[in-house]
């Protein structure tokens, strides 16, 4: 086994060592942008404001807390925070229930027209928000969710054909057996569904949920066009508004920015294999 | 038996999703298309205008250049990403599938600004290409050379935005080559080995050839990202594209007409709508030009 295994490692290998070393060197050199920004960003959120001027890239002379300090003081931050983590979580959690429930359906039951039906669901995989975001922007005034959080809430719920298209192939994978027993037993659809399903989907859940719910994290463009009254900002709003006084307000940004980021890169820290599967998932393979 | 139990309960399931992705993702779609034939600003009656939104963005005097110079952008972009990006992503898939040095490392990194907003990926071009406080000014500046003003110099700013933009996003279209790659069988690389294949004719005649269906699908979705981009040049450079419109696209000219009031000094919907339904029917012939080269290929295998 273990001959075999260092054997397929070496028909893959590049000719030479060498070259190997160099390649991953660069590499590596590359990833160090990475590093940089997110470091000194890190760092420049401990400096004072005064030194933000004279040494922006530099180790700083002293960590303070004071970008923090003035970013907590405003209070609207913890707000902003709130309103990101709500949508996040809510949005995710209904597009989730929704689209396991569409996949269960379609996927667990033979009727007409689902192919047809699988099709309509996927439509949303094709089309941009930006190509809809007139036509959501006046139903939202019809229905007057404009500025309101519930709105993007149902919108970020209803965007469930990605999540759904994982969960199909997932059922497609589990046996039916289980469900057949517990039918006999005399349980019904939806009980088999919340009691025997959904437990075994849970890590499908877990990936389906990552990526789901970074992208709204970080969604900018919809609650640009939705949420135009201050109160409702997001995170992204508000760096997006510091940005546009950067010079004025840095030392806020710096600190903004690594609230927002800190969430996001711990998920992809713990979880990125999970990640990657999610994003591989919803893509079509040879 | 077996169908009488299972009645129609799948509709209780499908229902609820039904409704909402109907209400919030097709039924704007619909939508826009029926508001692409009025000239409306939002308030009063609607006038029916036939195709008039959609000659006006062609022919007329002032939007017609601005609207064609950002398609052209878009279209631009699209190369870029076909040409360069996408050829990367395969190649470093390549280099993880053959584990050069440090791979997980390096992996592990380039897919990281996957979840990073591209507010934050704005914020951080800014800290490097601003041409005031950067530090890409700072630098050349103490190696003595002649600093840029980058995305002011309307002959970099195009370059530094695909740039960005491989770093901002090839870790996606990476990841699902690298996945496609460690799922080609074993038994497939060992028989080519003992058949004296060398490594380039390995990657010419097996690798490649199996990765096309996923190159498909992830130039397919870098082509609806290309078309429709609007969060990094918005941030970057503004509404109207930066000097000389350097990175003004297709998006960001519906933005200005639609809710940024250029047009006669007040909003026109239909002539928005008219942009966003011409972008739908682009993504509607790239798809299905997709899915007919993949259907050919699940033929051929």
């Amino acid at each position: 086994m273990n001959r075999q295994k260092g054997k397929s490692g070496q028909i893959y290998s590049l000719k030479s060592k060498v070259v190997r070393g160099i390649v991953s060197t660069i590499l590596i050199l590359y990833t160090g942008i990475t590093l940089f920004v997110l470091g000194f960003t890190v760092l420049n959120s401990f400096k004072q404001k005064s030194e933000l001027v004279t040494n922006l890239f530099g180790w700083p002379n002293k960590f303070v807390l004071d970008s923090y300090k003035t970013v907590f003081a405003d209070g609207s931050i913890f707000r902003n925070f709130g309103n990101s983590l709500l949508l996040t979580l809510c949005g995710t959690a209904l597009c989730v229930f929704l689209a396991s429930m569409v996949a269960y359906g379609i996927s667990r039951y033979d009727f007409k027209g689902k192919g047809a039906l699988t099709a309509y669901f996927l439509i949303g995989m094709m089309v941009p928000m930006q190509v809809t975001v007139l036509p959501l922007f006046l139903i939202f005034q019809k229905l007057h969710l404009l500025n309101t959080l519930t709105g993007m809430i149902l919108l970020y719920g209803s965007g469930i054909s990605l999540s759904m298209f994982i969960f199909s192939r997932f059922f497609k994978t589990i046996s039916k057996a289980l469900e057949e027993s517990a039918k006999l037993d005399g349980a019904n659809d939806f009980t088999i569904y919340t009691r025997i399903i959904l437990p075994v989907c849970k890590p499908v859940i877990f990936t389906v949920s990552l990526i789901v719910s970074v992208g709204y994290w970080n969604d900018f463009y919809l609650p640009m066009i939705l949420l135009s009254k201050k109160a409702k900002y997001t995170l992204t709003l508000v760096i997006f508004n510091y940005l546009g006084q950067f010079v004025k307000r840095m030392d806020v940004s710096f600190a903004a920015v690594v609230i927002t980021l800190v969430p996001v890169i711990l998920l992809y820290c713990f979880f990125s294999n999970q990640m990657v599967e999610g994003i591989t998932g919803g893509a079509v393979k040879g | 038996m077996k169908k009488k139990r299972k009645k129609k309960n799948y509709v209780y399931f499908i229902l609820p999703g039904f409704l909402m992705y109907t209400v919030f993702i097709i039924i704007p779609i619909i939508y826009v298309i029926y508001l692409s034939v009025f000239d409306w600003s939002g308030l009063g009656a609607k006038v029916f205008v036939g195709l008039d939104n959609f000659v006006t963005l062609f022919t007329d005097n002032k939007i017609g250049p601005e609207f064609w110079h950002a398609l052209l952008n878009n279209l631009k972009y699209m190369l870029c990403i076909w040409l360069i990006v996408t050829p990367l992503q395969f190649i470093m898939a390549y280099l993880f599938y053959i584990k050069i040095p440090a791979f997980k490392y390096i992996k592990f990194m380039v897919f990281m600004p996957y979840v990073i907003s591209s507010t934050i990926v704005s914020f951080f071009a800014t800290m490097i290409f601003n041409p005031n406080i950067g530090i890409l000014n700072d630098v050349l500046k103490k190696l003595g050379l002649s600093q840029g003003s980058w995305f002011g110099d309307s002959h970099w700013a195009f370059a530094i935005f695909i740039i960005i933009v491989i770093w901002q996003s090839s870790g996606s279209g990476m990841m699902i080559f690298y996945s496609n790659l460690l799922d080609i069988p074993k038994e497939i690389m060992e028989a080519s080995s003992i058949d004296g294949c060398n490594e380039m004719q390995r990657f010419k005649y097996i690798l490649l050839p199996l990765s096309l269906p996923s190159c498909v699908s992830i130039i397919i979705m870098s082509t609806i990202w290309a078309l429709s981009v609007f969060d990094l040049p918005y941030i970057l450079v503004g509404s109207t594209g930066g000097v000389h419109s350097v990175l003004d696209f297709v998006n960001l000219v519906f933005y200005r007409y639609t809710f940024g009031s250029v047009l006669n000094g007040q909003t026109n919907y239909g002539f928005g709508a008219a942009i966003s339904t011409l972008m739908l029917v682009v993504i509607v012939i790239v798809t299905s030009v997709q899915n007919k080269i993949l259907s050919k290929f699940e033929y051929e295998n």
